[in-house]
């Protein structure tokens, strides 16, 4: 058996205690996970690299306050998607003329490094994801991308389970909407898009 | 009717209990727009488990180790481990600290490079560092620093304090310049050309390396000449801004070799907005 790894909730208190190299292991361990949630959450490389530094100085920052109350992953995917929030509430407030018309193509995602036949789905649900309205995004993407339990993309939203199981089934609907795959569905006596549904989903 | 919406994301998962599955069953029997729903969450979660991960680029996370470590400095626990930061050894260099901002250079300010704006910018900057009290970030002139090494750390720590100095400027800025034609360190300060006056070899070569020195988005705010991992190399920090006129939002590091021209390292930290 490989020697057991040390929990992310030591690692702090060593960080804490004087031992700077528990603050690099936490930043290693769990940065591919920030990072590629911020990049889902904002759907730009530029922007997902500003919320995973901006979410780990917020962390090293508010350190000392980290009671351990809640487990380490709950609060750093809190401050990954609060970090996120913030991001793109930036990003719509800034005309896009301050940015630079040059910023514009840069909505549609960057060219993926290896034209594999994955990576081009994977275009297409990043692009996708995006037309999803945020709160009901960041559920699916800690739920069906990373695997989260429900409670647990409830503890870090701080939300009620039951608001995590109707955005979670709105978001994947609207997502697939948005992705191209609804169809017409014959009109039996139920409509089949007014009823209910036009919270977070988009028209096909 | 009535449709079992908090029970679908689970039955998509699968993890419903078999009595509730089975009442979701019977629902679906005679609900088209339910049957719909659960065909294209299904296919929504089978498309996102497909996302696969990417690596995270380099120098995303290093600046925040980088940070990190200067707390322990700061409480003056190991102070002396921490001595890397400005490097050890050796001979001289041109280090330029600069920031600038590739490929978004001229947009209005397309001036040929060389010396066009040497006169006015020499003499303003012979007031030295700090030109005026108003939001101008801070800048000293080139710093010869000919017995500094720099490596890689070294050059992110010094991203991560010119972020904390234009930061600081920026705020002393606001404060004494209120209203409406407060100056920001973008528009105010000398452009980047204007401080490059006294400096024409670093300037040519970081133009020669490729990199813009004239943007009205990026500021110089510090030139060195030592070396970068035992090359003798101009570094330049440069504060760059999103929109010429606006605060600046990052400042961004150039090591270039002051031999040959070439980039031999960059650095960039995002500037703490207050």
């Amino acid at each position: 058996m490989p020697e057991r790894p040390a929990r992310d909730e030591d690692l702090v208190r060593r960080y804490l205690s004087g031992d700077r190299a528990a603050f690099a292991a936490l930043v290693e361990r769990h940065e591919r996970r920030v990072y590629n949630l911020a990049l889902r959450m904002t759907g730009r490389e530029e922007d997902a690299r500003d919320a995973t530094q901006d979410a780990f100085l917020t962390v090293l920052r508010k350190l000392s306050s980290f009671r351990g109350e809640a487990a380490f992953t709950t609060w750093l995917h809190r401050v990954t998607v609060n970090t996120c929030y913030d991001l793109l509430r930036k990003r719509q407030r800034s005309p896009l003329l301050e940015r630079g018309d040059d910023d514009l193509p840069a909505l549609e995602p960057p060219p993926a490094p290896d034209p594999a036949d994955a990576s081009s789905l994977s275009l297409d649900v990043r692009q996708a994801l995006m037309q999803v309205p945020e709160d009901f995004r960041a559920v699916m993407i800690l739920h069906d991308v990373h695997d989260l339990r429900q409670e647990e993309v409830a503890a870090i939203l701080g939300v009620p389970v039951g608001t995590v199981k109707s955005r979670l089934h709105r978001g994947r609907v609207a997502l697939a909407r948005a992705m191209g795959l609804s169809r017409r569905v014959p009109t039996n006596g139920e409509p089949a898009d007014a009823s209910g549904s036009s919270e977070g989903t988009v028209s096909p | 009717m009535t449709h079992p919406d908090d029970l679908l994301a689970d039955y998509v998962d699968g993890t419903l209990d078999e009595r509730a599955r089975a009442d979701v069953d019977a629902h679906l029997q005679g609900c088209a727009r339910c049957r719909e729903e659960v065909r294209l969450a299904g296919a929504a979660k089978a498309s996102m488990a497909e996302l696969e991960d990417v690596p995270v680029p380099f120098g995303v996370t290093g600046p925040v180790v980088v940070e990190a470590g200067k707390r322990f400095e700061q409480r003056g626990k190991t102070w002396d481990r921490f001595r890397w930061a400005a490097g050890l050894a050796a001979a001289a260099a041109l280090v330029l600290v600069v920031a600038l901002n590739l490929g978004r250079g001229d947009e209005r300010n397309a001036a040929s490079p060389a010396g066009a704006s040497a006169g006015t910018g020499a003499a303003a900057e012979a007031g030295g560092g700090a030109a005026d009290a108003s939001a101008t970030v801070p800048f000293q002139g080139i710093e010869r620093q000919p017995n500094v090494n720099y490596d890689a750390d070294g050059i992110q720590a010094v991203a991560n304090d010119a972020s904390k100095a234009v930061a600081s400027a920026e705020k002393a800025g606001a404060q004494t310049g209120s209203g409406a034609g407060a100056p920001s360190p973008a528009s105010s300060a000398l452009s980047a050309s204007e401080r490059f006056a006294d400096a024409p070899r670093p300037r040519l070569c970081i133009e020669q390396s490729g990199l813009p020195t004239d943007s009205p988005r990026d500021v110089l705010v510090r030139l060195i000449e030592a070396k970068f991992e035992n090359q003798p190399a101009f570094i330049a920090v440069f504060a760059e801004s999103p929109g010429a006129g606006q605060p600046a939002d990052h400042v961004v590091v150039w090591a270039v070799s002051s031999k040959d021209c070439r980039i031999l390292t960059t650095a960039s930290f995002r500037i703490p907005q207050t």
